[in-house]
């Protein structure tokens, strides 16, 4: 779905991209895109851990630090799954972060949000955005945290899978993220290839990206099994002999 | 949780009306899976109302609408939830916050060129769609279809309102205040608790060799067998923490 929203960001994607050394921005877009005061990404890996994938300024990357190193915070319940808001950090019933709250309010931040990175069961990330004075997000900008929640999520699958930003802007614009058929394809993938589902969602957008098919297209493929991979050779094989039609 | 057995044939309407609004009133005081509440909720329309399919379509906080929960989780008709993603009954309803009722397939007349042939090719001729209201924000649609023409009665259609208002409540997960954020997430978890679903089904598919349906239907077996929320069970075979090949048998039900 396209809409004037996601054009904005892709604007934003280009103008920053250009800015920046190694062309990605996305905490940058974030923050500018939210008309905050910062963002800072984290990813999440296999075993919960949280590492720093990016922040958009010092006050982020101090944020951001404090919360690995504390273990409590927007974040780190955003990477959990859960969306939080604490809308003003100097209540001191805003959170339920004991440790977090009074260094994150020593740093100037005074209202802050957290919103998970998924894709059904796997957490790829955790998005956090920041203001330095308090208040909740308005409805529009509420929304907008989930459109650049799911614009992280796509960009983080896009690069795992050595896709580039022309990709993404092409994984964008298309095929829909709750497409079932794509997370069908992804779990049977995992058991054909022995591997997470997260892993196979990569798989399955570098395969698509290498033969040059639509995404939706090859998990349809692997859902009526005309396409599948074969762990022993690390090839994928065209099953010409299984019809076409949907199960 | 005793949620779901199925409401027997026999019933009349009356009666089953009753055995639906107790059922559902049970199941959201406790804890519940709302994945596995507007599953039962898809059934008991298909059972009340004159109708051959019904599903339930929510809208992302983004305003996309997805598939959330069907009375069928055959590919084909999945197939038709999903395409409305685009365009189709729903999405108009959606947009508009009105109700289509007896919208009839044969006279569509290129409103939705995507849908209408699909859902035609399926067997079926009429189309409705109530909306998922709540506090002027339309949430989602209650989708249903008829393999037969003719129009739905005053009442079914009073009828398919509820529902659809207890789908409405069942989303909001026994929340007393319901600001946007936590409207959001819980909308937000709705649709990514069927996309883990969808991610388990993929596993228990290709494990087991079975169909997308029948994998469905054992995981929701044994979710029920082992008192365990649907979408807890779906996290749990993408975690590999159960194998698919543990799950319950499903056995499927005789049905006239």
């Amino acid at each position: 779905m396209t809409t004037q929203r996601l054009l904005d960001i892709f604007t934003l994607m280009e103008r920053l991209g250009r800015e920046s050394s190694n062309g990605i921005e996305l905490c940058g877009v974030a923050a500018e895109f939210m008309s905050l005061d910062g963002a800072g990404i984290a990813l999440v890996h296999d075993g919960g851990e949280l590492s720093s994938l990016c922040t958009s300024n010092e006050t982020a990357k101090a944020l951001m630090e404090l919360e690995l190193t504390l273990g409590e915070g927007p974040t780190v319940d955003a990477g959990r799954g859960d969306a939080v808001a604490a809308a003003n950090l100097i209540e001191a019933g805003a959170s339920h972060w004991n440790l977090y709250r009074p260094e994150a309010l020593a740093l100037g931040v005074r209202a802050v949000f957290g919103y998970p990175v998924r894709l059904g069961a796997v957490h790829f990330g955790a998005l956090n955005l920041f203001r330095c004075s308090p208040g909740p997000l308005d409805t529009d900008q509420a929304t907008d945290a989930y459109l650049m929640a799911s614009v992280i999520g796509r960009a983080i699958l896009t690069y795992q899978a050595g896709g580039s930003a022309d990709r993404l802007v092409g994984e964008l614009n298309g095929s829909s993220m709750l497409d079932f058929r794509i997370h069908q394809a992804a779990g049977m993938l995992a058991v054909q290839g022995s591997m997470s589902v997260r892993d196979a969602l990569v798989s399955l957008r570098a395969h698509a990206f290498g033969i040059g098919c639509p995404l939706s297209e090859l998990a349809d493929r692997v859902v009526t099994r005309s396409t599948r991979y074969a762990p022993e050779t690390g090839k994928w094989l065209l099953e010409p002999e299984n019809s076409r039609d949907p199960q | 949780m005793t949620f779901g057995e199925e409401v027997g044939g026999s019933l009349n309407r009356e009666s089953l009306l009753i055995a639906t609004l107790i059922e559902l009133a049970d199941n959201l005081v406790d804890d519940y899976d709302v994945i596995d509440v507007l599953t039962v909720l898809s059934h008991r329309c298909v059972e009340a109302i004159d109708v051959d399919a019904a599903g339930v379509l929510l809208a992302s906080p983004v305003g996309e609408l997805q598939f959330v929960a069907s009375s069928s989780e055959s590919m084909t008709v999945l197939e038709l939830f999903q395409i409305q993603a685009n365009e189709g009954p729903c999405v108009d309803c959606f947009r508009d916050g009105l109700a289509i009722t007896n919208q009839s397939l044969d006279e569509a007349d290129g409103r939705w060129p995507a849908f209408t042939p699909r859902a035609l090719a399926q067997g079926f001729r009429a189309v409705h769609s109530l909306p998922m209201r709540l506090r002027g924000r339309t949430i989602g649609a209650l989708n249903l279809f008829r393999t037969h023409q003719g129009s739905l009665t005053d009442d079914d259609v009073t009828l398919a309102q509820g529902l659809a208002d207890v789908a409405t409540i069942a989303i909001l997960q026994h929340r007393s205040s319901m600001d946007a954020h936590t409207l959001n997430a819980q909308l937000s978890n709705a649709l990514n608790s069927r996309v883990i679903i969808e991610q388990a089904k993929g596993m228990i598919c290709q494990s087991t060799g079975c169909d997308m349906d029948e994998a469905f239907n054992r995981l929701r077996a044994h979710a029920r067998n082992h008192n365990e929320g649907l979408t807890d069970l779906a996290t749990r075979v993408v975690a590999k923490s159960i194998s698919p090949s543990d799950l319950d048998q499903w056995m499927k039900p005789i049905r006239s």
